[in-house]
């Protein structure tokens, strides 16, 4: 479903080149949820940009359904890492932003009382707590019902309780919908919570250093068996091994 | 209420300052110098006729040149800061002009366009486009990344890009910027009104009147009470205008619910 082939990817010019993402080459299988981890800085939100559409590739491509990603499309849609709300739209007014844009039509209502919205959609994300930003910021890529979800961080920077709320809600919507989802996270339990697959990127410039099954993910109590907790472990060495 | 009661506080405050000080100038110089307050409201009050088409008139001036200020300071200010290409070569532009203040070019405008109402325009609109320009550029220049992603993401035209994100983010701070200026506004309309009103009758403006009536203080100094009025009613308009369309930005800060 989503190829990624040699991707390079370069911020500015001459001596200042930043160089961030390096031959990255992966899969994702339709209906897969993967997740993404690596040290800060490594590139992880270059690469959504680039499945998205919103930097072209220095080198190499990306393909989502077999068809090479050369814009914006409809089909995908993107988490932002801070969830991207403008501040001068209500909350209704920025989950529908992205129907808005695409001139198209559809029920937020039902999508924000879905995620436990219901009764702000007037306020200003100012009004809100950061646990119900994130959850408008989600809302409005799932508006749009695309195939495939690209999630850059959703969970960062959130109290643990309404952390697993949030990742129970994400599961629970790839259970339902069955999109393809790729999931950005430095949190190595969140990443063995929903990653089927996890990538383990180098820092910067990024490599995949390391790719782990996990077919856990979904099974009820998870989170608790001890086979979750071996893969916690194995990551966490993983990614400390991926830094030096 | 109470803010309404601080106000009165602090007009009343500002005749009694008034009262002392145009007193205290009677009794050490023997004569008046400056009337009283009630003097001149007396004095405005009699030839309120006068005054107020005075007022009307350089408040229309006034107006129109802000609109015009706004209708093009704005755009362009947007683009040149927001558009990569436009600001590298247009930005040096600005920087240069900028600083050039139009009424020292006074007479060269008097040349090119006469002693009409176009000149007065020209040279209150200038100033204050030019602050509307550099605060709009300034403001486009500063909008976040993030919100422009979020808007790009979703396959944003260039138009959408400027009415999701460009206006609204900067709005607040243009309208701040063009508040601030309303008195270099209301000062380059005093001095365009006077330079440049010498043929016209106290009717054409609040300058003219202030400078016709110089023998007679208490109403020219009414005068001067009606432009700094203009000046406040501009103010508090565009404040007004501020917290109506950027209430996102006033929630449960000073002055908020
Ligand atoms: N527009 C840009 N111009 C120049 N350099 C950039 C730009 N965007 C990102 N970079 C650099 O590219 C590298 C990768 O950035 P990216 O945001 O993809 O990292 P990340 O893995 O998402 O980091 P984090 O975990 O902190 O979100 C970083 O070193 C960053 O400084
Ligand atoms: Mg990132």
């Amino acid at each position: 479903m989503i190829e990624v082939e040699g991707l390079t990817v370069s911020y500015g010019a001459g001596r200042r080149t930043v160089l961030a993402l390096e031959e990255v080459s992966l899969t994702v299988a339709e209906g897969e949820l993967v997740a993404i981890v690596g040290p800060s800085g490594c590139g992880k939100s270059t690469l959504l940009f680039a499945m998205d559409g919103l930097i072209r590739p220095t080198q190499g491509v990306v393909r989502i359904g077999g068809k090479e990603v050369r814009g914006i499309r409809r089909d995908v849609a993107l988490i932002l890492q801070d969830a991207g709300l403008l501040p001068w739209k209500t909350v209704l007014a920025n989950a529908e932003l992205g129907l808005r844009i695409q001139g198209r039509r559809g029920d937020v209502r039902e999508v924000l009382a879905q995620l436990g919205l219901a009764g702000f959609e007037h306020r200003y994300p100012g009004e809100l707590s950061e646990g119900m930003r994130r959850r408008v910021g989600i809302a409005r890529a799932l508006a749009l019902h695309p195939k495939v979800f690209l999630m850059d961080e959703p969970m960062a920077n959130l109290d643990s309780i309404t952390r697993q709320r949030i990742q129970n809600l994400i599961l629970e919507l790839w259970q339902r919908l069955h999109f393809t989802g790729v999931l950005v996270t430095h949190d190595v339990e969140e990443a063995v919570f929903l990653g089927q697959r996890i990538f383990v990127f180098s820092p910067r410039p990024g490599r995949v250093v390391e790719v782990i099954d996990n077919p856990g993910v979904g099974t009820s109590d998870y989170r608790d068996s001890d086979q979750f907790l071996a893969r916690v472990h194995h990551l966490r060495k993983a990614l400390v091994g991926s830094a030096t | 209420m109470r803010r309404v009661a601080q106000y009165v506080a602090a007009a009343l405050a500002v005749l009694l300052i008034w009262e002392v000080v145009s007193l205290s100038l009677l009794a050490v110089r023997g004569r008046v110098i400056l009337p009283t307050p009630v003097t001149t409201i007396r004095a405005g009050i009699r030839d309120f006729g006068e005054l107020s088409s005075a007022f009307g008139a350089s408040a229309l001036r006034f107006l129109i040149a802000l609109s015009i200020a706004f209708a093009l300071g704005l755009p362009i200010g947007l683009a040149v800061g927001f558009e990569r290409t436009l600001y590298q070569t247009l930005s040096p532009l600005i920087y240069l002009t900028y600083p050039i203040p139009p009424v020292a070019l006074l007479v060269f405008l008097y040349l090119a366009f006469g002693v009409g109402e176009a000149v007065k325009i020209v040279v209150v609109t200038c100033a204050l486009f030019f602050q509307v320009v550099v605060a709009a550029q300034g403001a486009a220049r500063g909008i976040p990344r993030s919100y422009i992603t979020a808007v790009r993401s979703a396959g944003a035209s260039r138009w959408q890009l400027y009415r999701h994100v460009v206006i609204p983010a900067t709005l607040p701070e243009v309208l701040t910027a063009a508040r601030v200026s309303v008195g270099l506004g209301i000062t380059m309309l005093y001095i365009v009104e006077t330079k440049l009103g010498l043929a016209g009758g106290p009717r054409t403006g609040l300058g003219r009147f202030i400078e016709y009536y110089a023998f007679r203080p208490e109403l020219s100094l009414a005068g001067v009470v009606g432009l700094s009025l203009l000046g406040l009613m501009f103010y508090a308009f565009l404040e007004f205008l501020e917290r109506w369309l950027c209430r996102w930005k006033h929630l449960g800060g000073p002055g908020g619910p």
